[in-house]
Formats: structure tokens, sequence, C-alpha cells
């Protein structure tokens, strides 16, 4: 008896220490990723919330004077601010909805079984892949005054020509055809694959139902691409209105303020004004309409 | 169906069949082919046709003329490009910084990947929402107290700071998909080569990572052009020409009021190519794995 306990016990001695040497093994394989990412990215954030509460200027880091929160106040009452806000939103959701709307028409065009299709699959994603800054040059080379090709076409239509990148009204347009430039293709393969996934034989019933292609699409298609919809659409949401380089490198935020987003103008604050508890406050201020809008997308999602 | 032993006709009718499965009727196919030739024309004429100008003299490119005679053609331009040292050390940065850091994100990665994937312990969970929430982050919010702390810890200008920055930007999404690819390994293959007396790491070794290449194949991927693409941090980080890599060297050729077009047009090239041959070689794994990849978050 006295060993069959004592057996027993051991038993669950070793249960319990294989489980205790298994859940530090698995901290052991996580934390060196932790670490880094605690420290490179966990602490320079908490440190640019608190910033955000102070009036401190790069030329002189160490001297902060609280000032609660008059940062948020001077905002509301920033012109300058309140542009750039309506400029990031209005970026944002323009471009996510035409890249969204456009790699969904690549994506049905891809999924056709038209000889070559593989070509076309395989080309798509070389705009997605380059980077930001020759995505840029390529941009701002076919729109240059007299040899630019853009400018050479127009020219010979009799149409204006100008470096179109300093011409108010359109540099904000353009900014947004660059964002459809680039990300179309990275929709469209996601899309792609989520429609590939669907299994044949549900187009097969629905078209035994007497369904057509519209009905299809509406009713089998788009509910089952919609989780990878979402994916998309809050991965693009968050990239579009924290994206710095494709605004500063192609405009600078200019002419005239015309493309300034929160992005630009935090740098612009930072760097520039040097005021850094007004730069980080505008960064807070992005961060948390980026959570807002993630949660409500989410929820709104799982209603559905 | 049994009646039906006619082979010629049953050939046709089936062939009937697929055809209207296909619903490939050249009508079709040919709006098909219309809509793919407007988009690829968007999304490639810009790209061939910088490469076509990087090809030409100055005198053309300066010209108003749109194409190019043969007479034209030149390999001037990255002559001159590659000619110059400063601009071959951005090259050779940019490829020590890009594999580092690849290296770097999927060693970490694949540990932490496995950790979330394969053992219970209290804060898993959270631990990987937090991973994912810095993806969030606006990097303009953090780049002063970033740039202060690389300054403290001695890592401003130096390529090794440039490499842990590009790592930090890559570990969230790369532990992301590598423990979803981890998930479809079957745990049964690890209780087996416990059995066999594997530890940990050599389960890792032997069974995890020769399973995961596909998902190891996409993560590195994705590392390496966002480290090779990065223009911010570098911006930040690299004080001398010692430590700059391509995007940010492009500059070199950008004063501040003239550009040397035809130098800069030939040096993105140079600049892009890398990307867009790996691409070219990862192409199978990387398409099918990113798209994959949203799914599997599920």
């Amino acid at each position: 008896m006295a060993t069959q306990t004592e057996s027993r016990f051991s038993r669950y001695r070793e249960v319990f220490l294989s489980f205790l040497s298994d859940t530090w093994i698995g901290y052991a394989f996580v934390i060196p990723a932790t670490i880094i990412l605690a420290v490179i990215i966990g602490y320079p954030t908490l440190r640019g919330l608190y910033l955000a509460f102070f009036e401190v200027s790069l030329l002189n880091p160490e001297q902060m004077n609280f000032v609660g929160l008059e940062n948020f106040a001077a905002l509301a009452s920033d012109p300058i601010f309140k542009q750039a806000l309506w400029h990031t939103v209005l970026l944002t959701a323009l471009a996510v909805s035409l890249q969204y709307l456009l790699g969904l028409g690549l994506a049905l065009a891809l999924k056709e079984k038209v000889p070559g299709a593989g070509i076309f699959r395989s080309l798509s994603m070389v705009t997605w892949v380059m980077p930001v800054i020759v995505m840029v040059i390529i941009f701002r080379f076919m729109v240059q005054n007299g040899f630019g090709p853009i400018n050479i076409l127009l020219d010979s239509l009799g149409m204006p020509t100008t470096y179109w990148f300093g011409e108010p009204g359109v540099a904000f347009p353009l900014i947004i055809v660059m964002h459809i430039w680039r990300n179309v293709p990275f929709y469209a393969i996601s899309l792609l694959a989520a429609m590939q996934s669907i299994p044949k034989e549900q187009y097969e019933a629905a078209r035994l139902d007497s369904a057509g292609p519209l009905q299809r699409f509406r009713h089998i298609t788009l509910p089952q691409i919609s989780y990878v919809s979402m994916i998309m659409i809050v991965l693009h949401v968050t990239f579009t209105f924290k994206n710095f380089d494709i605004v500063y490198l192609s405009t600078g935020g200019g002419p005239l303020g015309n493309t300034e987003v929160l992005a630009t103008y935090v740098y612009k604050q930072a760097f520039e004004q040097y005021a850094l508890g007004m730069g980080a406050s505008i960064g807070v201020v992005m961060l948390i309409l980026m959570l807002a809008f993630t949660v409500i997308y989410v929820k709104l999602e799982e209603v559905d | 169906m049994a009646t039906n032993t006619d082979p010629e006709s049953r050939n046709i009718a089936q062939r009937i069949d697929a055809w209207l499965d296909d619903d490939m009727s050249p009508r079709r196919a040919l709006v098909v082919y219309l809509v793919l030739g407007l988009y690829f024309a968007f999304l490639l004429l810009p790209v061939v046709y910088m490469v076509l100008v990087s090809f030409t003299s100055q005198e053309f490119l300066f010209s108003s003329e749109l194409l190019p005679s043969l007479g034209d053609l030149t390999l001037y331009n990255y002559e001159a490009v590659l000619s110059r040292g400063d601009f071959r050390t951005y090259f050779v940065n940019s490829m020590i910084v890009a594999t580092s850091t690849t290296l770097l994100v999927l060693t970490v990665g694949i540990l932490a990947g496995y950790s979330m994937s394969r053992f219970e312990y209290p804060g898993r969970g959270a631990l990987l929402y937090a991973f994912l929430s810095t993806q969030m982050l606006p990097l303009v919010l953090i780049l002063i107290p970033f740039y202060l702390l690389m300054n403290s810890l001695n890592l401003v200008d130096s390529l090794f700071g440039i490499i842990i920055a590009h790592a930090v930007i890559g570990i969230p999404l790369g532990t992301w998909l590598l423990k979803g690819y981890i998930d479809d390994i079957p745990e049964s293959l690890d209780e087996a080569a416990k059995m066999d007396g594997c530890s940990h790491l050599s389960i890792l070794r032997r069974v995890i990572v020769p399973l995961a290449m596909p998902g190891i194949a996409v993560s590195g991927f994705y590392t390496f052009i966002l480290s090779w693409n990065d223009y911010l941090l570098v911006s930040m980080l690299s004080q001398t020409a010692a430590t700059r890599t391509l995007p940010f060297g492009l500059q070199l050729f950008q004063a501040q009021n003239t550009v040397a077009w035809n130098l800069l047009i030939a040096a993105a090239v140079i600049t892009m190519a890398p990307v867009i041959l790996l691409f070219a070689v990862a192409q199978r794994w990387v398409v099918e794995g990113l798209a994959s990849g949203g799914m599997k978050g599920n």
C-alpha cells in the first residue's frame, strides 16, 4: 500500500516536473524575440507616450517640462494638424477602398483559366516588392516637366504640362495612385488564394439551382473571401494611416501643405520645429485612432 | 450511365461538359485578356520604361522623345554608377544588413513560433497579441526615443544597429507566420521524436525546421525585402557613408537642385534588381505562402 502511494506520488511528481520544465523551455524559446522587441520597440513606445505630456526640445532632450494635456489642447486649435488629419483619413479611405475594388477585379481576372494566366500571376507582385524609394523615383521621373513620359504624351495631345507633384490639385491624387500601384497586386493574390480554396462543388450546386454569375459571386464568393478581405483591409488601413515614406519622399507634404499627412507632420514637428512633445502627442492621436478603427472593424465583422 | 457504352459519344459529352464548366468562350477569353492587359499596362509599363531609359544616353533622357532609337542605347549610366566606390559600399552594406536581419529574424522567430505553437504557459496568447500589436505603432511616434536609446546603446552609425532595428520590425509578422506553419505540423511527429530520446532543440532541428521550410521561405523573403527596402530607419541610424544602404544611398545622385536622372535611374534599377530576382526565385512559395498566411491566423 505504502509503495503504491509512493509510486503514484512519484508519478505525479514526474508529470509535474515535466510540466514545469516544458513551461520553462517554452519561456526560454520565446525569450530572445521578446527581449529584443521589449527593449528596442516597447521601451521607446512607452517613452513616446510619456513625452506627449511634456514640453521637450530636440536640442535639449534632457530638459522636460510637464505640461499635462496642453499639447493635445494645442493640437485641437492647430489648423495644420486638422488639415493633416483630414488628408490622412481621406488618403486612407480612398486608397484602401480603391485598392480593394481594383484588387478584387484583378483577382477575378487572374482566376480565369486563360492560357498564360500563370505568367500574369507571377509578374503581378513586382510593384509590391520594390523599395518605396524606387517607386517614388519612377513616378517623379514620369511627371518631370519637359522630359517625363507623361508630360511628353500630354504635350503631344496639346494638353498643359508641369511637374505634377508640384501641382496643388494633382499631387494628392498622384499619391493615391502610387498606393494603388504598389498594393493592388498583393490584394489580388491574397483574394485569389481565398477564392481558389472555395470548393468547386458549391458553384456546381448553385448552377443547378440556376443561379447566375452575379448571384454566385454575391452568395458564394463574397462570404468566403470575407475573412481574407478583413485581414487585408485592417492591414492596409493601418499601413496607409501611419505611412511616412511614400508621402515624405514624393512631395514632402507639399505643395503648400496639400499632401501633409499626420506622419509627415509628426516628423516635421520633431525634426524641423524641434518640438518633441508636440510630435509625440500627434503620434498618440494616430495610435488611438488606429486602435479604435481596428477594434470597431473586427467587432463589426464578428457581428456579421 | 451504365447504358452509355459508346465511348465516342461519351467523350463528346464530357468535352461539352468541361467546356461549359470552364465557361471559357473565345469572347470571354478576349475580355479577360483585355482586362489583364489594362492592369499590367498600368503596373508594368512604368517599370519597363524605367529599365529601358536606364540604358539610354543623357541626351535622349532629357529630350522630348518618348522612345529611344538604337543609337541612343548605352551602358554608360551603369558604368558610371558602378565605378563609384561609395555606391559599391552601399550595395555591400545592403547585402550584409538584409542577409543578417533575415537570419536573425528567422532564428528568434522559429524559436518563438515553436514555443507559441507547442508549449502551454501563462501569458502565451497575450504575448502573441503583444507581438502583433507592435505592427500598429506609427514608427514616427517612437523615432526620437528610439534614436536616443540606440545612441545610448552605441548602436548609431553601425551596421549591427541597423540590423537590430530591422529585425524588430520583422520579428512580429515573422513569428506569427512561422507559428501558423508549425501549427500545421502534426504533433505526433514531435512525440515520436521525443520517444526516440530527442531533446527539444533536436526536435526543432530534425522535425520542425525541415517541415516548416515553406513558411521559413516566406518569412525569410518578407524580412529580406523589408530590410532591403527600408529608408526611414537607415536615414536615422546611418550617419556616414560607411553604414549607408542602397535606398538611402540613392541621394548620392540628387543634389540640392539638380538630379542626375540618368545615373539615378540606373542606380534605382540596381537597387530593385536583387529583390526582384529573389522574388522571381522564391515566387512560388511566397505568393502562396503570403496569401495563405492570412488565412492561417483564423
